[in-house]
């Protein structure tokens, strides 16, 4: 539907202003690398749907049923936000921004092509959905293991979360609002106190016990909070989405991503 | 698959291939990146003959017009990367490696 990808196009070119304000050669290095992604990912999703339309004859985006078309649109959404295995240019980009600017792009960025995700939903093909999320998950907590700068840690907790979303994508659509609407949340927290305390590496993170006691506790228990521990608010979808995968009998779907749970939580506490 | 099917789609992957393989310039990614956008164009074009649906004959103008504004963002970026690496060798950009 073309409206969709008008949408999305201008979405990106508003961003890519924001991104090379600074003007540091990583800032305009990571813009374009952005932008080469985005672009790549719209265009995809222009040429599935025209695809579809003709093979099939039908131009409107919540109803595309080709195999090969909805299969195409998937993987260009999961492009556009960072799935793996397409997540490459999401640390590298969200490293070279200013924390503000990294924080519109991982949450307002990721409205519109879940918008699309949503409306694509019943018809999507189950496999390549879980493929997509346990890889996910996977990916989002062995790449944060080993990084000491804070914006990738963001970046691979992102992945992470993102592969959660997606595999009850098939089951529930409306699981997967609530836990974006509240990965939303979780993340602004973080960039914004990370923001006021002006740490970009995990070794100045120590020094806001200093300086401002209740910011670093709360640092911590909105780090704890995206683990997915159970008395904060971040174990609800966790605990949600599990329980619907038990109902559909993928036991092991969920204990691998129970698993990977554990991986980000790792790299949480340090 | 229809040959103008099979050859707009064929047109398409090859853009695709150029954009995800390009080795040394950026600007070749940008030209296949325009490349896409003109094959996107043209099928969609015939589409609209083909079916003879009214609606969508003003939909190739858009795609055009949007594709040119990309194409000019790709460009700004591409000038703003040479100002401040040099080249536009890929080489160069790899500040952001952890």
């Amino acid at each position: 539907r073309l409206l969709a990808w008008m949408g999305l196009e201008i979405s990106t070119m508003a961003i890519i202003p924001l991104m090379t304000q600074q003007h540091h050669p990583r800032a305009e290095e990571a813009a374009t690398k952005y932008f080469l992604t985005q672009a790549t990912a719209a265009a995809m999703i222009l040429f599935a749907s025209l695809t579809n339309a003709w093979l099939t004859g039908e131009w409107n985006i919540s109803q595309i049923s080709h195999p090969l078309s909805v299969t195409l649109t998937i993987l260009a959404l999961a492009l556009k936000i960072g799935l793996a295995p397409m997540h490459f240019w999401l640390p590298e980009v969200l490293q070279g921004l200013n924390l503000t600017t990294g924080l519109i792009l991982s949450t307002w960025q990721k409205l519109a092509p879940f918008a699309l995700i949503y409306q694509i939903a019943p018809n999507t093909n189950q496999t390549l959905l879980i493929t997509l999320g346990i890889m996910s998950a996977l990916i989002g907590g062995w790449g944060g293991l080993n990084q000491t700068q804070l914006r990738k840690i963001l970046a691979y907790s992102s992945i992470a979360h993102l592969g959660w979303m997606i595999i009850i994508l098939h089951f529930l659509p409306n699981l997967t609002l609530l836990n974006l609407t509240l990965y939303i949340l979780m993340t602004s927290t973080m960039f914004l106190s990370f923001k006021l305390s002006m740490a970009t590496k995990v070794n100045s993170l120590a020094t806001t016990w200093s300086k401002t006691p209740p910011l670093a506790a709360l640092t911590m228990l909105s780090l704890l909070s995206l683990g997915g521990l159970p008395p904060l608010t971040g174990f609800m979808p966790k605990w949600l989405i599990l329980q619907e995968l038990t109902k559909q009998n993928l036991p092991i779907t969920a204990t691998i991503m129970a698993m990977t749970a554990l991986l980000s939580l790792f790299f949480y506490l340090r | 698959m229809t040959p103008t099917h099979f050859s707009f789609t064929s047109a398409f992957i090859l853009g695709l291939m150029g954009l995800a393989f390009h080795r040394t310039h950026l600007l070749s990614t940008l030209l296949c990146l325009e490349g896409m956008m003109l094959s996107l164009f043209i099928a969609l074009s015939l589409w609209s003959l083909q079916l003879n649906v009214i609606p969508f004959s003003t939909t190739p103008m858009i795609l055009l017009a949007f594709s040119a504004c990309e194409a000019s963002t790709g460009l700004a970026l591409l000038v703003a990367t040479a100002r401040t690496h040099g080249t536009d060798h890929l080489q160069s950009l790899n500040l952001l490696q952890c």
